[in-house]
């Protein structure tokens, strides 16, 4: 019963959605909007979607809990054994499930932007857009990928379960909040076609689009932070980033975000580069749609395998040719209206702002050509290639770093014109303070010498002084620090931190495999490990061989480190736990290999410096965007 | 209309058109960097005697095919049928390599589904496998007379790609030298 009542949900909100996207075409043509009963249908319709979508969410859940085998993909994805609580996690564990996610969210930012924005008559389109928008998703759900599919009237008794790398907390919270950033950009898509349509940018509308561009953002970057987290916990390979096909597809639609962001500034504050803004806004909204494709359609050999339908593919690349393809259609063809002669000269805030797009969007494009390039290689019958991470570190390392140095002078920067000795004047002590002090910080620490970690710490430094010099003028001047200043400051200062834990990591990592026997010690990086013991216990779905380890530096601190190697009961699968020691400046990983004949392990040991600032400057990121929504309540309030 | 406002559009249906025809790719399907190489070598116990070893010169000779399998392995039981099918009725020479698996469980396996394999090689910690550039069940192998693979089958053997791929190819290799 449960099944077919989400099964009707779906199909409901479905047709609320087509309300929500038709009606207003209809409204249209009778143009008064103020005494119109059909002007709020739409929003009614929009509300209603959310409803139905998240009570068939509530089924599905309730499936699983239940363990309802008759269900295809409760039987796919959940096992009599499996917790309850990662029981939730798995009702988005896999292809259906996590579309049925895709919709619920995009309802629900539709709805959020209902209740509380402020965009006055463009906001009729936008709801109207995202309206068509989630319907086609809910069609490509409803059609080739519907949960609530059953097998009548044997049904497997026991269930396939859920793949034993996804049994773990990370999975309840990342792929939503990933969702939150991806889908949440369809707004700012919505938007820009908007614009195209009255063809017009108007001041109110980018300061009304800026909150919903942000707010994705943040979740986007929360949601990256929570799957490299995960990844370097489950994984056992000690690495935070893969550059994996699937971590690229988040990665891209962030990167042109973060142009779009301060875009959004100068398009607001200056009236110029409103095209760009339109076109970053339908770019990013479209990588998060070429992200989905890639993720669900197969198409990539990746660490995150998912099955491969080609219908699924080909419906969903038909459905980005349609959306993606007729914006673009209708970007060439109206963003001539939208010109307008440079109001500022070479040497201003506006070309800093600029330069950050352009670079993020040349990150994005080579990140791109690096992810598509096996396929477009293996279309043309060239060879079978896989691109990995010598090329990504390669180039992107030489994209990125000049934005860092640009980033100090940012803020300092005025609009419309600078000069540059005064510039210079008011930065070059902090310019060279973090230059002598990313040469005599590794020096005091006792790190050995090496470029890439000196550029990482200058880097670091500069952007943390130039950026602390700003908030000091500001509170000099006006008393107090904007909301709006103190959510850059935030995020400028955790892209700092990120790169230093970037660099640093990157340089000072060691690590070593070796074949260890119960007694014995091995040393890396000054620390001793003894393997003291090796328990085998049960737990509830899955059998360990627990390694304890006694960790030591100097005899008189000593911790125990625990590795775990589980072989879990429903799949003849096993899977490595690393043990992690965490602390502020670095993390000390153990993960088991495999059981030596003569009784013992072989082990690799990783020793990881500051992995910890990585997410600790993602974090950040969250928070500043967050922070930088204050803002915006306030001024609803007003 | 000028090109640049063109351009974005022009992009993404070359990109559109990419994914379109990659869509209809394999890209698991990764030719193997043995092919036309010496089968890498190995010993290993012999599954039905642990006493007695079994290595790469007992595929000398003949045209073989090497089958990794296991009894953990759902589409390893889906091709069996096929392969006792063959190694019955078309007297084709199938050596079985038997990756990570419990050589009980094995043995019961062979009893109840039937034994196409002339010898059975029991890699119980996937050395073998590594060697031979496995990376999942089932995968087969075709040797020439002179121990040299010539080819390698992803995923089960199904009748199609037998006449299809293997019997000509057979063909061919019986006749050379």
């Amino acid at each position: 019963m449960i099944p077919e009542l989400g099964h009707f949900a779906i199909i409901l909100a479905l047709c609320f959605a087509l309300i929500q996207g038709v009606v207003p075409l209809c409204v249209r043509a009778s143009q008064s909007t103020t005494n119109n009963p059909f002007a709020t249908v739409s929003q009614t319709a929009a509300i209603g979607q959310f409803l139905f979508l998240g009570f068939a969410m509530l089924c599905l859940i309730a499936s699983f809990l239940v363990n309802d085998m008759s269900v295809v993909y409760v039987q796919e994805h959940s096992h009599q054994l499996l917790p309850f609580i990662y029981r939730v996690g798995a009702a988005w564990g896999g292809h259906e499930g996590s579309l049925l996610l895709w919709c619920l969210i995009l309802s629900g930012w539709t709805v959020s932007f209902i209740i509380m924005n402020h965009a006055g008559n463009i906001s009729r389109h936008v709801i109207m857009l995202l309206g068509f928008i989630s319907a086609g998703f809910i069609v490509f759900l409803f059609f080739t990928s519907d949960p609530f599919l059953r097998v009548f009237p044997t049904a497997p008794v026991v269930g396939d379960d859920l793949t034993p790398v996804l049994q773990d907390p990370g999975l309840i919270f990342h792929p939503p909040m990933l969702y939150m950033g991806y889908v949440g950009f369809a707004i700012a898509f919505a938007f820009a076609i908007s614009a195209l349509i009255t063809g017009k940018w108007e001041k109110a509308w980018a300061e009304a689009l800026r909150p919903w561009v942000i707010l994705p953002w943040s979740f986007l970057s929360c949601g990256i932070v929570l799957g490299s987290w995960w990844a370097y916990r489950e994984l056992g390979w000690g690495g935070w980033w893969f550059w994996d096909p699937v971590e690229n597809a988040s990665l891209l639609p962030w990167l042109s975000a973060t142009a779009l962001i301060h875009a959004l500034i100068v398009s607001e504050k200056r009236q110029v580069f409103k095209g760009w803004t339109i076109l970053l806004a339908i770019v990013t909204f479209t990588l998060s749609l070429l992200g989905t494709f890639l993720v669900r359609s197969g198409i990539l050999v990746s660490v995150h395998t998912f099955a491969n339908d080609p219908t699924r593919g080909i419906f969903l690349l038909g459905y980005l040719a349609v959306i993606i393809g007729g914006a673009f259609t209708f970007y060439s063809v109206r963003i001539k209206n939208f010109y307008q002669a440079p109001n500022f000269e070479l040497f201003s805030r506006e070309t800093f702002l600029l330069i950050n797009t352009v670079v993020m969007l040349t990150a994005v494009a080579t990140i791109c050509l690096g992810t598509l390039y096996p396929i477009i290689l293996d279309a043309l019958n060239l060879e079978k290639i896989s691109v990995g991470e010598p090329y990504f570190n390669t180039v992107f390392l030489p994209i990125m770093l000049p934005i860092l140095l640009l980033m100090g002078f940012a803020p300092h920067v005025n609009w419309g014109k600078q000069s540059f000795s005064v510039l210079w004047k008011k930065l070059h002590l902090a310019l060279i303070t973090s230059f002598l002090l990313s040469v005599i910080l590794p020096w005091v620490f006792g790190f050995s010498f090496h470029w890439i970690s000196c550029l990482g710490i200058f880097f670091a430094i500069w952007i943390i002084l130039a950026t602390g010099q700003y908030a000091l003028q500001l509170l000099r001047a006006r008393k107090k620090i904007e909301i709006q200043h103190s959510a850059m400051i935030i995020g400028h200062i955790g892209i700092a931190i990120l790169a230093l834990g970037i660099t640093l990591n990157k340089t000072y990592s060691e690590e070593r495999q070796v074949k260890i026997q119960t007694g014995e010690t091995v040393t890396l990086a000054g620390y001793h490990f003894t393997l003291s013991h090796i328990l085998k216990t049960r737990n509830e779905n899955y059998e360990s061989t627990t390694a304890y380890f006694n960790v030591w530096k100097t005899t008189h601190h000593e911790q125990i480190l625990q590795a775990d190697q589980r072989v879990y009961t429903s799949h003849e699968q096993s899977l490595s736990k690393p043990g992690i020691l965490a602390n502020p400046w670095r993390d000390l990983y153990l993960a088991l290999g495999s059981p030596l004949p003569n009784g013992g392990w072989s082990i690799r040991l990783y020793y990881k410096p500051f992995v910890r600032w990585i997410w600790f400057g993602g974090l950040m990121l969250l928070i500043g965007g967050l922070l930088s929504l204050l803002h915006y309540r306030k001024r609803g309030e007003q | 209309m000028k090109l640049r406002f063109v351009l974005p559009l022009l992009v993404f249906f070359i990109i559109v058109f990419f994914l379109w025809r990659g869509l209809h790719l394999h890209p698991e399907q990764i030719p193997s960097p043995l092919i036309d190489k010496l089968a890498p070598t190995f010993e290993l116990t012999i599954l039905s005697d642990a006493k007695k070893k079994t290595s790469e010169k007992d595929l000398f000779g003949h045209v073989t095919l090497v089958n990794v399998w296991a009894t953990w392995c759902y589409a390893c039981a889906m091709e069996h049928e096929f392969l006792v099918d063959l190694a019955k009725n078309q007297g084709v020479l199938i050596y079985g390599l038997d990756y990570k698996d419990d050589p009980s469980a094995a043995l019961n396996w062979l009893h109840e589904k039937g034994d196409p394999y002339y010898i059975v090689a029991s890699d119980i910690n996937g050395d073998a496998a590594i060697d031979w550039g496995v990376y999942g069940t089932p995968e087969t192998f075709l040797l020439d007379k002179n121990e040299v693979i010539r080819y390698k089958q992803l995923g089960p053997l199904t009748p199609e790609i037998w006449e299809t791929t293997f019997k000509p190819l057979i063909q061919q290799l019986q006749d050379e030298p």
